[in-house]
């Protein structure tokens, strides 16, 4: 994204009142992002929110009860492009 | 005359979303040409339903995400023409179903609305505009037992494993090779309406194997003029060529120089699929 990850707040945010622990999402993300701490409640976790791919929203799609939702995609394009705008004007009065 | 088709709806009976799916499987199948698949037993005993899958096509109404529907379909290997979600189409409609089932005006109305869905006809398309080059140059590396393909010239992708590849105007988008492996066979095609407006990383409908629903995330800005009917019927065709005979959709470009900036080319993508693919390591 020409942006360094950290700066980009996109992860799945869990809603633990529809959660009901199936794993699902867990088992199905490749990146790590979540992670489930049998000894914690709430179990599941987002552990890796930076490995999070940006525009994913592929574990929100497992989910049967609906319990995870992602930040708005439009304003978080609007975002990041602003941040590149910044950075490269920043560069050029260098 | 025309194929029977044969409806598989959700057996979510004790939930609304379930019962939903079960009227609207009901009133379909009250038309001549339908046949209604009863879940339970398809998945007891697929040869009861043979000779109507044979010479019909599938239509599969998932209650909920868990997709219990087309799930089965998946692991069976039955091919799905096309399908439904009703808690997709509720949030669509901005109706709240809950759990408990209700039969009230708000539901009538979801019925009617996914009825018209399943038995609507699709738009007319305009002719293709995009000029497809006759051969593609690929470079590949492999990971594990898989090889995984990249052109080298003229497509652009998103860090969402979606290409798009411009002529002129107009732009093919599609998925990668990394992703179609990833997927393994892909089973539907859910393509966006003709004249749909879509920002840049907007979703551009969806693909789904038997292992996952995969949404197309728009590599560009612009209106959607065209998407690929043939893979109404084979859909295959995504995992065969990805990125010739495998496109998804058409658009008229809005604002490609600007789109372009969060878009890479041959060189940084081929790089940053070797990392990913490292890091992921594809499962069969």
């Amino acid at each position: 994204m020409g942006v360094e990850r950290d700066r980009i707040d996109w992860s799945p945010r869990i809603d633990y009142t529809k959660c009901n622990n199936c794993m699902d999402c867990v088992e199905f993300c490749p990146h790590q992002v979540l992670k489930v701490n049998e000894a914690e409640t709430p179990k599941l976790k987002v552990k890796n929110p930076n490995n999070c791919v940006v525009f994913c929203r592929a574990c929100a799609k497992t989910c049967g009860l609906d319990a995870i939702t992602f930040p708005d995609k439009p304003e978080t394009t609007k975002m990041i492009k602003a941040m590149r705008k910044a950075d490269k004007e920043a560069k050029a009065s260098e | 005359m025309s194929k029977t088709v044969c409806v598989l709806p959700c057996n979510g009976i004790d939930k609304c979303a379930g019962d939903i799916a079960r009227r609207v499987a009901l009133k379909l199948t009250e038309s001549k040409g339908y046949e209604l698949i009863c879940p339970v037993l398809l998945n007891q005993n697929k040869t009861r339903y043979d000779k109507a899958l044979e010479g019909g096509s599938l239509s599969v109404i998932d209650g909920c995400n868990t997709r219990c529907a087309s799930k089965l379909a998946g692991r069976l290997e039955i091919a799905i023409k096309e399908k439904v979600n009703v808690s997709e189409m509720a949030n669509e409609q901005n109706i709240k179903l809950g759990v408990a089932i209700h039969e009230d005006e708000e539901t009538d109305a979801l019925v009617r609305v996914l009825l018209g869905k399943m038995s609507g006809t699709t738009e007319k398309q305009a002719e293709s505009a995009v000029i497809v080059p006759k051969s593609v140059d690929y470079d590949s590396f492999t990971q594990g037992k898989f090889i995984f393909k990249v052109p080298k010239d003229g497509y652009y992708f998103n860090e969402n494993e979606c290409w798009v590849y411009v002529s002129g105007n107009t732009a093919r988008v599609g998925i990668s090779d990394y992703e179609q492996q990833n997927l393994s066979d892909i089973l539907y095609v859910d393509p966006p309406d003709i004249g749909l407006k879509v920002e840049q990383f907007d979703d551009l409908g969806s693909v789904e194997s038997g292992k996952a629903v995969f949404d197309i995330i728009s590599p560009v800005s612009g209106t959607v003029i065209a998407v690929n009917d043939k893979l109404e019927d084979t859909p295959e065709l995504v995992n065969e060529d990805p990125y010739k005979k495998g496109w998804l959709v058409e658009l008229k470009l809005s604002d490609f120089e600007e789109d372009k900036e969060l878009l890479h080319g041959f060189e940084t993508y081929f790089e940053l699929l070797q990392r990913k693919a490292a890091e992921t390591d594809v499962e069969d």
